[in-house]
Order: structure tokens, then sequence, then C-alpha cells
């Protein structure tokens, strides 16, 4: 099923570069839900990923000319802005790790994607939600976003790749390293010596 | 298959990638992990950790921007385009100013050179006027002339009744010679004294041929 004209992406920016709102909003809500998964699994942070998002949408608004429909589709771009934000952002990130938020009875805050008041029939499932999301969070950006587009985005190999702006090969050889330091963070290989090494 | 096949390849169980993988090479992978307890306990432990990865998968599935961040950016889109509406309104605006100015300074210089044009083909005739000999009538009528004189120190003629100043902008001036109470005719005042001396009178003439103003020489 082909999408009408006048909701096709490139027509709907067309439309936004001219002051049209709702084109702008159609196309927000289009996309903004995938980028900010997208930013949340990579920063494991709401307000992160909230910022990213709103920082791609800000930068389509004061740029729209700069895409070129030549080069991919609408949400190619704007998937390549926020992945340029998130990897700023994780560089920041080391400087911005001892500003840890506490509770009012000194607890540690997490910033976590699950729902807060889960009842307590998931609580294992939250603990071990936690426990892989702080270990895909420990990962390299590079494994990890590779992880987080194969495994989380449920991409292949050549969605992600195109993503990511590399080849194929490349996702690949990063996915197995990231797979392999995941398991190694989450101590669960087992009887595997040589992976072991490898994943350390 | 060798182990290092077996990771690139045995680990993909499900999903679209699984379909990437031919047939053939899934049947080697599992037949390489039922002999290889590496890649077997490899593979259990790969399971275990998709089941972690799934269930952060699902927790942040239906993850979406918090409403506050549309908000935000309809508020700056609104802010952005209202701005670039009043500064295109502006800029048109003083393009509209400007124009009015150059044309209204157009028309005033024009209306002032036509009146400059006009001023001197009246001075012109004028002059001719101030050269030919001084009539009698104007000689022995001051009183009469007065009024008219007064009009040519003006520098204008005397519209006759039922004119319009407009009518006269592309008029003849006729000098004519006449009896002083044909004056009468054109709704002038005339001394019935002296309605039989001749005098030479200037007419503006209009396009129809009908007489519009009145001038008495000096």
């Amino acid at each position: 099923m082909s999408i009408p004209e006048q909701d096709r992406d490139d027509v709907l920016l067309r439309r936004a570069a001219k002051g049209d709102e709702e084109s702008f909003t159609a196309l927000y809500r289009r996309h903004q839900a995938a980028l900010y998964r997208f930013a949340l699994r990579m920063t494991g942070s709401t307000w992160a990923a909230e910022e990213i998002v709103q920082d791609v949408f800000m930068t389509l608004m004061r740029e729209p000319k700069k895409y070129d429909s030549g080069r991919g589709p609408v949400g190619a771009y704007l998937y390549g802005i926020a992945r340029n934000r998130v990897m700023k952002h994780l560089e920041r990130l080391p400087r911005e790790l001892p500003l840890e938020e506490t509770n009012d009875d000194g607890a540690q805050v997490r910033e976590i994607a699950v729902n807060r008041f889960t009842p307590a029939h998931w609580a294992e499932q939250q603990e071990r939600s936690e426990r892989v999301r702080a270990a895909v969070l420990d990962l390299p950006a590079e494994f990890r976003e590779a992880v987080v587009l194969c495994e989380l985005e449920e991409l292949s190999y050549e969605e992600a790749a195109q993503r990511s702006g590399c080849p194929i090969g490349t996702i690949r050889s990063r996915l197995h390293r990231g797979r392999a330091l995941l398991m190694a963070k989450l101590e669960i290989l087992r009887d595997a010596p040589r992976r072991v090494s490898a994943a350390t | 298959m060798k182990c290092e096949e077996f990771e690139s390849i045995g680990l993909e169980r499900s999903g679209q990638r699984m379909i990437e993988v031919e047939a053939g090479l899934q049947r080697a992978a599992r037949e390489h992990a039922a002999q290889c307890p590496d890649c077997a306990a490899l593979q259990e432990s790969w399971q275990e950790a998709r089941i972690a990865l799934e269930t952060l998968r699902d927790s942040t599935r239906d993850a979406e921007t918090p409403d506050r961040v549309e908000m935000r950016l309809l508020h700056e889109f609104g802010m952005r385009h209202r701005t670039r509406k009043v500064r295109s309104s502006a800029i048109f605006a003083a393009w509209a100013l400007a124009t009015a100015a150059v044309l209204f300074a157009s028309v005033s210089w024009w209306n002032g050179r036509l009146t400059h044009t006009q001023g001197g083909a009246v001075s012109a005739v004028n002059g001719v006027k101030s050269n030919a000999p001084p009539t009698e009538a104007s000689s022995s009528d001051a009183s009469d002339e007065a009024i008219l004189v007064a009009d040519n120190q003006a520098g204008d003629f005397t519209l006759l009744p039922g004119s319009l100043p407009q009518e006269v902008d592309d008029s003849a001036i006729v000098r004519v010679g006449m009896q002083r109470g044909a004056l009468s005719a054109f709704g002038l005042p005339v001394d019935e004294e002296r309605v039989s001396d001749w005098i030479q009178v200037d007419l503006l003439v209009g396009q129809d041929g009908m007489p519009k103003a009145v001038r008495l020489p000096e």
C-alpha cells in the first residue's frame, strides 16, 4: 500500500518549512517514538532521550533545507541527527556520571524506562531488565549501537548498517563483540573459557 | 562448521536475521552445537542473555516522548513562523511606504515643472503684451481694470461663470478686440458710461471652442 502523496514525509517537511504547523506535528508524531526509544536504549536516561528528540526536531525546524531527499528518506535523516546527538551525549557522559541523583532517603535514583508501579510478581522481571539495561549501557558505544539496533530494535543487518553508516560486515562483527561483552557483564557465560577471554 | 563460523551464525535463533541465514547453514550450526560443548554452552548462555534483552525490549517497547516535548516544539514553531510573518509584513510595509514616497515626490516634481512651464508661457504672453503700446482703454479706465489687473498680477485668468479650473488646462489664449459692454456677457462689471469703448481682451478658449476665462491685458 503506497502512502498518499500529501502524507509523505518529504511533502510534510516541505509544508512545515513554509509554516504549516499541522504538517510539522504529523511529522513529529510519526517519528518521535522510534527516535525516543533508540535514544533511551542508547543512553538509558529518559531526560537525555527527551532532550535528544527535542534537539532533533529543533534542528529540523531551524534548517529544513538541510534535508536532501536524494540521500534517503526523512526518517533516516532524523535518525542520523539523533545518532549524532546520542554519540555526543555518550562522549560527555563520563564527566556527568558523578552527578547521581538520590532520593530523600539517600537511595540512588535510577532512571528506568519501566513502569514504576509494576506489580510485585513482576519484580523479578524488572530486576532482570534492570541488570541487562545496566549491562547494555556499559558496552562501548559502537557495540551498544549494534546490540540496540539488532537485538532491541530488531533491525536486519542491512538496516542496521544503513542506519549506522557502515558496512554489513562491520555491524556483524560489532554485534558479535557486543554479545560476547554483554554475556560477560551479565555473568551468564557457562563453561566457555574461550569466549570469556574473548569478551574481556 | 568451525566454532568461529558458529559464533556468527549459530546465535541467530529467531527474528529477521534468521531468515537471512540459509537453511543448510542453520542445520550445520545445529549439528556443530550438538558436537561442540563450548559452542553449545555459548548458545545456551546467549539464549539466557536474549531473554534478558527481550525483557528490556518489552519494557521500552511503548516508550514515547513526553507530551511536553511536543508542546515545547510547537510553541517554538509558532514563535519562529509568527516572527517571520511579522518581519515579512514589516518589510512589505516599508517597501510600500518607500514606493509611495517616491511616487509622491515624482508627482510633486512633475506638477511643479508643469506650473513653471505654464508660468513661463503666461509670462511670455504678458511680455508680448507689455511691449505693445498701451491702449486707450487701459489708460483711460483704471477703475474697471483694477480687478482684472489684480488677477493678472496673480498670474491667472478670471474664470467665466460656469467654467471649472480643470477645464482650462489645455486651453489656448486668444487676444480679441471687443467693446467694453460685451464684458457684461461674461458676467463682469462694466461702467455703463463707457460700454462703447473698444478694448483688447485675452480669452482662454477651451478645446470645445468656448471661452473659459478672461483677462484684460495691462
